[in-house]
């Protein structure tokens, strides 16, 4: 016997919620329009910055002109799009810790775990529809160079979509961090912070110095951009990625691991402020 | 004369006063950060190695392409030096602007609309900026080294100048920002707007601007005033006026365009103040 809760139709359903950000965003034309103007000055300043740059150099750190404006340009997009601003709208994790209504999450038919996943897949779906049209934009500007071969495309989507795992599975952290502390603005501050500066998204790694490029080496968050932006431009070849998969793929299991965990302990101590 | 010293004297007291109230808020506002160790450790560290990061960018991008514009290494540190300190001193006293979106929904600018203080005050007192700490300790840093790197003839005028330049650069910021606050009292605003401007400073402030194409300057000198927070003043201080394409008078009253930004912004935001309509209605 099929009951109605247990059709695929059912199981689908809540993913619906995914649509909360797109809705939220495009109800509020300041957002959008404000995001619009950020993003387009950002675009030409950054492109004009490293042109002027690279005017009496050819090649530095193993990136020529093309390839580091490419980069960074990449990068600028990554960080305007990857941070939907949920903290405006009361609708950050620590905002519900505060107004009590987390209780919800823990009641529903969906599991929190779940239901974080929906929101944050909802988010990451906004940002890039965004990037994507960006990224046209500029690549029929001739901003952005193409990856030097199919095969250089490929590897830096497939690094992309895992870095996206190690990012999420970060902020799952961050976000949990207010189950146990009162407050984690200054955490979320700090790793965004992290993975703005650690993964290549304030300027091409390949320019800092090698201490910090080995330093960086043991943390999670150069493997979430800078290694598709350098396999995308060509300063990693194609042979490179099996090593890098390896390392992603160690972090994404370990970083999982831990939210598995951290979600079980969470779920055991929630605590709604005002009893 | 009597009664003009005794007619000040009640003025005086007040101003004191509000001084000391304001300060008895930042200082029980400080001690309530500081019960979340882990939050005021993380606040202060952050600050630290934030601003480290900008430095070790500068010295790798001035290592890796010399000459830009025809600075020496040390006249752009001391681009990124005033930069720094000009931020640092806007953490420290205007960075609660960023949380008015908040405020506004939360209700409580109803509040501040009720008491026997300034309700921008109120704003800038609601909360201790942890991070500003780390933010200001790093730019001292960073600035003393920047001015034993710059090898200028200093003169007490100079010196002057540079101060000046400082809170100029603060007050600039604060007005761009008093400015972008205005929009929470009728949108919701994303904080992403905030951000955008530190953003722009952060990355674009650090740079000669010569350097940049006419689009560029001209934008980030008129349109968006970043070249006034220390790119003008330090062109200034090393005499490379003529390679700034602005006149040079401009240049020279550089430091003023903060102070004058910023009580533009002060009437702009009073103004709206008045048009504010509560969450609840």
């Amino acid at each position: 016997m099929t009951t109605a809760g247990g059709s695929p139709r059912s199981a689908l359903l809540p993913w619906r919620g995914m649509r909360i950000t797109v809705i939220t965003e495009l109800t509020q034309p300041v957002r959008y329009v404000t995001q619009l103007t950020m993003i387009v000055t950002q675009l030409a300043l950054t492109y004009w910055l490293w042109r002027a740059l690279y005017a009496g150099v050819k090649v530095s750190a193993g990136l020529d002109v093309t390839q580091a404006t490419s980069y960074a340009l990449l990068g600028v997009l990554y960080v305007q799009l990857r941070f939907v601003d949920r903290w405006s709208n009361g609708d950050t994790m620590v905002q519900l810790m505060f107004e009590g209504t987390i209780a919800y999450w823990f009641v529903r038919p969906v599991s929190p775990r779940r239901w974080y996943l929906i929101r944050m897949c909802g988010d990451l779906g906004y940002g890039v529809a965004w990037g994507l049209g960006a990224y046209l934009a500029c690549r029929a500007a001739g901003a952005i160079a193409g990856p030097p071969s199919l095969a250089a495309g490929g590897a830096a989507l497939l690094t992309l979509a895992l870095g996206l795992v190690i990012t999420y599975y970060l902020q799952v952290i961050v976000d949990l961090m207010c189950f146990w502390s009162t407050v984690n603005d200054n955490a979320v501050v700090a790793v965004q912070f992290a993975s703005t500066l650690l993964s290549g998204a304030f300027a091409p790694l390949w320019f800092f110095p090698g201490w910090f490029q080995r330093a960086n080496d043991f943390l999670p968050f150069q493997s979430t951009l800078n290694t598709p932006l350098s396999l995308y431009v060509g300063r990693l070849p194609v042979s490179a990625l099996p090593g890098q998969l390896a390392v992603q793929a160690g972090w994404g299991a370990g970083l999982g691991l831990f939210t598995w965990w951290l979600w079980r302990r969470a779920a055991a101590r929630v605590t709604v402020l005002g009893g | 004369m009597r009664i003009t010293a005794s007619r000040a004297q009640p003025w005086l007291r007040g101003f004191l006063g509000e001084w000391r109230t304001a300060l008895r808020i930042t200082a029980t506002s400080f001690r309530a950060r500081a019960q979340y160790r882990g939050d005021f450790i993380t606040a202060l560290a952050m600050g630290l190695a934030w601003q480290t990061s900008v430095l070790v960018f500068a010295t790798v991008i001035l290592t890796r392409f010399p000459g830009l514009g025809g600075w020496t290494s040390g006249g752009v540190l001391l681009i990124v030096a005033i930069r720094l300190l000009s931020h640092g001193g806007f953490v420290l006293v205007f960075n609660s602007l960023i949380m008015i979106p908040y405020i506004v929904q939360q209700g409580a600018l109803d509040g501040y609309l009720i008491r026997p203080m300034p309700v921008y005050r109120q704003v800038l007192l609601y909360t201790f900026p942890l991070n500003a700490l780390g933010d200001s300790f790093s730019a001292l840093l960073l600035f003393a080294f920047a001015i034993a790197r710059v090898h200028l003839a200093w003169t007490p005028l100079m010196a002057l100048y540079l101060v000046a330049a400082v809170i100029g650069g603060v007050l600039l910021e604060a007005g761009i920002q008093t400015f972008v606050s205005i929009l929470a009292f009728r949108f919701t605003m994303p904080m992403a707007v905030f951000m955008w401007f530190d953003r722009m400073i952060a990355t674009f402030g650090n740079y000669p601007f010569s350097i940049l194409p006419l689009a560029a300057r001209a934008f980030l000198t008129y349109l968006l005033p970043v070249a006034f927070v220390a790119y003008l003043p330090a062109a200034v201080l090393t005499g490379r006026i003529a390679s700034t394409g602005v006149p040079g008078w401009l240049a020279y009253a550089s430091p003023t365009a903060g102070p004058l930004i910023y009580i533009l912004a002060r009437c702009a935001w009073y103004r709206a103040l008045r048009r504010y309509e509560s969450v609840g209605g």
